[in-house]
């Protein structure tokens, strides 16, 4: 009889062991997640930081580009203006003239 | 007895080895959690972060684009007035030409004599001196009816001589008292001077 409560108390202990074992390893491997946790949660951060840096350049270029464009238009508009303007004139310069010799010898 | 004795002890092992395979696995799972958890919180706040990044780019390329449109509009506004301006004053040199040529012609003599007179009413007659440019000072003027002219308006008896002094000017003429004290300046160079802003306004209309 005392020989198999010997033997049931070494395997409890050798049971004990066994859990104690299991408990330290899921202790570690939970330190390990933990510790990667930071680098998982660094790197995803900046991956999708850099993600957004390019969008930002291209939300830049593309309103640049929208830029450049009604810069050119503004330009074209402009000479198309200066041209109608300078047409308009040469029509009317005798006039003109004509009108400040009036002014001048009335 | 030893049989009984032998499954017990299996027993309490396997359980063990069970209760230690669920341990890991929970360990596992937990770590597993962790790790997406983690990964949750730098795409959140990565996110939050990335809206404020891609407004202020927005932004700062909106500011950037106003920047240039305004610049832009004054320069090409710079550019229609100076194309203006280069017109209106195209048209002030060509009346000066035409006044020159007017100058060498007949009909300046009594254009002439009226800017005289005119000037000469202004001051108020008496005794006055007409300064003329080099070319003009040639010119056979009625300067004895002009004074008698000047004198029926002011009621004065009115004296005109000519100056020595010739002032370049295109044409017209400056008259002044004879002590110098009052001039009245009739040359087409000041008439254009005077009036240039009412010349210049009237140009823009015409032209424009």
């Amino acid at each position: 009889m005392l020989e198999v409560f010997k033997a049931i108390k070494e395997k409890h202990l050798e049971a004990k062991k066994i859990i104690d074992g299991a408990t330290a390893e899921a202790e570690k491997i939970k330190q390990k997640a933990a510790q990667q946790g930071l680098s998982v949660y660094e790197e995803t951060y900046k991956a999708i930081l850099s993600q957004v840096d390019q969008k930002a350049i291209d939300v830049k270029s593309k309103i640049a580009e929208e830029a450049e464009r009604e810069l050119e238009k503004l330009l074209s508009n402009a000479e198309e203006r200066a041209k109608e303007i300078e047409k308009k004139a040469e029509k009317n310069i005798e006039k003109a003239v004509n009108a400040v010799l009036n002014m001048v010898l009335q | 007895m030893m049989e009984s004795t032998r499954v017990i002890t299996e027993m309490i092992l396997q359980e063990a080895q069970k209760s230690a395979e669920d341990i890991i696995q929970e360990a596992q799972k937990s770590a597993e959690h962790t790790l997406e958890k983690q990964r949750q919180l730098g795409v959140q706040r990565a996110n939050e972060l990335a809206q404020s990044l891609l407004k202020k780019a927005q932004r700062e390329a909106e500011v950037d684009k106003l920047r240039s449109m305004a610049n832009t509009k004054i320069r090409t506004n710079w550019v229609i007035l100076s194309k203006k301006e280069k017109l209106i004053a195209n048209v002030l040199e060509e009346a000066k030409n035409k006044l020159r040529t007017l100058t060498e012609s007949k009909e300046y003599i009594p254009i002439l004599e009226k800017l005289i007179t005119e000037a000469g009413i202004i001051l108020g007659g008496k005794e006055l001196e007409v300064l003329l440019n080099e070319r003009d000072s040639t010119l056979s003027l009625k300067l004895d009816k002009l004074a008698r002219e000047i004198s029926e308006k002011t009621e004065f008896e009115t004296k005109l001589r000519l100056s020595k002094e010739k002032p370049k000017v295109i044409g017209g003429a400056m008259v002044r008292t004879t002590n110098g004290k009052v001039i009245m300046d009739n040359t087409f160079d000041d008439i254009l001077g005077r009036r240039e802003k009412d010349l210049r306004s009237k140009i823009a209309k015409i032209l424009f």
